[in-house]
């Protein structure tokens, strides 16, 4: 049986690993080599690896740092940041990362995600989609560039043009619960998991990992992705990498009603 | 010496990490001549189908790949759609595959699932074994990590040693001779990986 | 090359440390300050008992109305598990667990800190080095030549360590530092004053590419004068005066934690255990399992048969070393050849960098000769 991924996500600015809050105030927690020794011996399902600085400064995802990462990781690598064409992507994929996400450029040019598709397979394109709560109602809204931009755009709108192009899954960030450890918005999740057949991960609120359990309580078979949780430790925020061991994720599982 | 076709798709250096941390000889295959050194190879591929097989047959690899697993017989391992190219034809291009192992390559039928998520097919998976021996020797409780919307079929129902279910029970594994294959990327799946990649190496 | 050695008859030291000298008997010096200057004046019960209950009052006192009452650097392995372990729940301290990430932590070590603070529900206070500067100091220590090349680790350990303190007015540092396993030191022609410096300005001005800003600095004159005596902030090393025997600590943290331990002392660090088990017994011909075994054999923990037994097999895996080599070269951005041609270069000390050994040298025999210090380094 197929069971819900429990994924760890790294942030990377200027080669280090950073953790926001709410898109704002990177914190150092270190080098990414590193972490990413640590995950595999700690038996992750999934790694997701997004550059923040890429596509706000206009350049080049960082492909010596890909190629490193990908070279130390024992485990599925999802890659995103500053990745603006189909070339782009082939290379990524080249240097032994499973899939490549987009954010920014499927807004501007969404018959990429297609093109891509041909080339490296649907499963391998990801489309990341920011959401932040605007305006006075605060209704949710799809942002760009670490939220300093917005696009005018419902997220329900967009996961259905998504879905259109043939991505393969769809990561919602909430950037209101960003570094927040306060749960996911399993609310919002729920509304847009149903517009979708796609496979969805959500990313943005986890604190413990009974927000977790809440989250596939909820929505089942969606991935859980987790910044803070894994990095932090405590009331001090003290940097310790970490991940619930064997038994830790069956008590999850299970408390999420997954295993007999 | 284990042989990794390298034609520019699949994590070609992820599976060269894991044999070099197992001591066991690796070398990365670019060209024809480099085929005739490797007494084991692997196959891997990410992509579309008829992506794949058209960058395998631009590698100018294709006659002599086709020779040394054929005539030769060298043990083979096909990952994801290294897997898929083994067979006929598949449902999601046109061109025609290498046909090592007669069978078609399918979408899964979305009609018989009934979760929310239909495709791609994408995490851990439990797999169950029908046919013991080599490839999967000493694993417990074999889990691995798929990423795919095309499963193999094989048309004869003996070339499949072991299936996994998702929405229906399909092959996670084959075997024909000397060419085996994973559904599944055994180069991501942590220890169950590792280990299946050893008995490649070993019990081939 | 140990066939031309000379073994102490008592410890597993030898002339692989040049300073050695040996007795009559064959028993060197080490050995010799251990009975004759260490073991007399070196208590664990009734004696140690009153030296900790001071301590635990003094901090206690100084620590009132605060959310902890001293630190305690926590790297994850043996000493500073146990450490972490006797404070609490053997003194009654409620200690902020602290910890350094210096680039190089092993999955076994994050595993332990983690274990140990959750079970005994204390609070972890990470401070992480900047990777990008710690990794130049690292590559100018290994192009300078010397064997000390650990020190801008260790530095850094005791120097985030000491301005913590001074930034947060905590009046007690805990540390790991004992003698049970650690009463025999490493020579300093193997492993040089880690706190100088003056040393470590002079290697990076000759061998480093980026300013040394963010590195975590202390000097010996700011942590041994100005913070204890002025500032008046203690570094204490409770170890020394509780009974503290490697194999029981560790079945009780093992245990009661679910701690993992590790093939060699010092291997929490990936670096460390690279540059003990490989790099300076390679290059230099020093194996620290020396000094380790010699602690343990003159504190009646080990025999000298078994120390001997163990010293006859490497303290690396040949099997896996070259992918460690490459390992250590790719976290460092340097190639392969680059470490290799490090690996083989002129060997270099000390005494070829600027230094400030005079004050060392001062300093240890005034803390001698006022018996705030037994034994040391020499």
């Amino acid at each position: 049986m197929l069971r819900p991924r429990l994924i760890a996500c790294l942030l990377v600015q200027n080669n280090g690993l950073v953790k926001t809050v709410k898109f704002s105030d990177p914190k150092y927690v270190g080098d990414p080599i590193n972490a990413v020794r640590i995950f595999n011996e700690k038996q992750v399902d999934e790694l997701m690896v997004l550059d923040i600085d890429a596509t706000v400064r206009g350049c080049e995802p960082n492909f010596d740092l890909i190629s490193r990462l990908s070279t130390e990781c024992r485990m599925p690598l999802s890659y995103g940041g500053g990745v603006k064409n189909v070339d782009q992507i082939e290379r990524i994929i080249g240097l032994g990362v499973e899939k490549v996400a987009l954010g920014a450029q499927a807004i501007a040019t969404p018959d990429m995600i297609g093109r891509a598709a041909e080339r490296v397979g649907s499963q391998s394109v990801v489309v990341v989609i920011d959401i932040q709560h605007t305006g006075w109602r605060q209704r949710p809204e799809v942002v760009t560039h670490n939220a300093t931009r917005r696009t005018g755009m419902s997220p329900t709108d967009f996961v259905r043009i998504i879905e259109s192009h043939g991505a393969g899954e769809i990561v919602i960030n909430n950037v209101d619960r960003d570094g927040t450890m306060e749960g996911y918005d399993v609310a919002m999740i729920g509304r847009l998991c149903s517009k979708t057949t796609l496979p969805v991960t959500v990313l943005g609120g986890a604190g413990h990992l009974d927000d977790v359990v809440d989250l596939w309580r909820a929505e089942g078979l969606v991935g859980a992705a987790c910044g803070s949780l894994f990095v932090f430790k405590g009331k001090y925020r003290a940097v310790l990498i970490n991940y619930p061991n064997t038994e830790e994720k069956k008590r999850v599982l299970s408390d999420a009603g997954w295993l007999e | 010496m284990i042989g990794i076709i390298d034609y520019g798709l699949g994590n070609v250096r992820a599976f060269e990490n894991i044999y070099r941390r197992l001591n066991i000889e690796v070398r990365l295959v670019r060209s024809a001549e480099e085929l005739e050194v490797a007494d084991r190879l692997i196959l891997p591929g990410v992509g579309a189908f008829d992506w794949a097989i058209t960058r395998l047959e631009k590698s100018g690899m294709n006659e002599a790949l086709n020779r040394r697993v054929l005539s030769d017989l060298v043990p083979i391992l096909g990952v994801c759609v290294g897997m898929q190219m083994m067979g006929t034809r598949s449902d999601e291009g046109n061109m025609i595959g290498l046909g090592w192992i007669p069978g078609r390559v399918k979408r899964f039928d979305e009609t018989k699932f009934n979760q929310r998520t239909h495709l791609p097919h994408m995490g851990w998976n439990s797999v169950e074994v029908t046919q013991q021996g080599s490839l999967f020797d000493g694993i417990d409780n074999p889990q691995f990590y798929f990423l795919h919307s095309y499963f193999f079929d094989p048309d004869d129902a003996i070339h499949a040693i072991a299936y996994s279910d998702y929405g229906v029970q399909f092959p996670a594994a084959i075997r024909c001779d000397n060419v085996w294959a994973t559904q599944f990327h055994p180069e991501k799946s942590h220890h169950w990986g590792i280990h299946l990649l050893k008995n490649f190496a070993d019990k081939t | 090359m140990s066939e031309n050695l000379q073994i102490c008859s008592n410890c597993v030291m030898d002339s692989s440390d040049s300073a050695i000298t040996f007795d009559d008997r064959g028993v060197c010096d080490h050995c010799n300050i251990f009975y004759q200057k260490i073991q007399p004046n070196w208590d664990t019960r009734e004696k140690g008992a009153r030296e900790l209950e001071r301590m635990v009052d003094a901090i206690q006192a100084t620590g009132k109305g605060k959310d902890f009452d001293c630190i305690i650097g926590m790297s994850g392995g043996i000493d500073s598990s146990y450490l972490v372990y006797a404070a609490k729940e053997m003194l009654g301290l409620r200690p902020l667990v602290f910890h350094v990430d210096a680039g190089w932590n092993s999955q076994i070590a994050v595993n332990n800190i983690e274990r140990i603070v959750d079970g005994l529900g204390l609070d972890l206070f990470t401070e992480v080095i900047d990777w990008e500067v710690m990794k130049d100091l690292q590559r100018a220590f290994f192009r300078s030549g010397v064997p000390h090349i650990d020190t801008p680790q260790d530095h850094a350990f005791f120097a985030t360590m000491y301005q913590f303190a001074a930034k947060h007015r905590v009046r007690h540092i805990l540390t790991g530092a004992n003698l049970s396993t650690e009463c025999i030191r490493n020579p300093l022609e193997w492993m040089y004053y880690q706190s100088d410096s003056r040393q470590i300005r002079d290697i990076h001005r000759q061998f480093g590419e980026r300013p040394l800003k963010n590195f975590p600095m202390t000097s010996i004159l700011w942590h041994k004068l100005w913070l204890p005596y002025v500032r008046r902030i203690k570094v204490l090393r409770p170890l020394n005066h509780m009974p503290y025997i490697k194999l029981e600590a560790r079945q009780l943290l093992m245990d009661r934690f679910g701690w993992q331990p590790y093939p060699q002392k010092h291997f929490e660090s990936r670096f460390t255990r690279f540059y003990e088990s490989y790099w300076l017994p390679e290059r230099f011909g020093y194996d620290v399992r020396k000094v380790q075994f010699s602690s343990l054999i003159v504190t009646e923990q080990m025999t000298r048969e078994e120390a001997l037994k163990e010293l006859a097999t490497p303290s690396y895996d040949a099997d896996t070393i070259g992918q460690e080599v490459e390992f250590v070269a790719n976290k460092l951005e340097m190639t392969v050849g680059e470490l290799n041609a490090c690996k083989t270069m002129p060997k270099k000390t000390f005494r070829d960098y600027k230094n400030q050994q005079e004050i060392y040298v001062l300093g240890a025999r005034v803390m001698r000769a006022l018996r705030m210090e037994l034994g040391g380094k020499r």
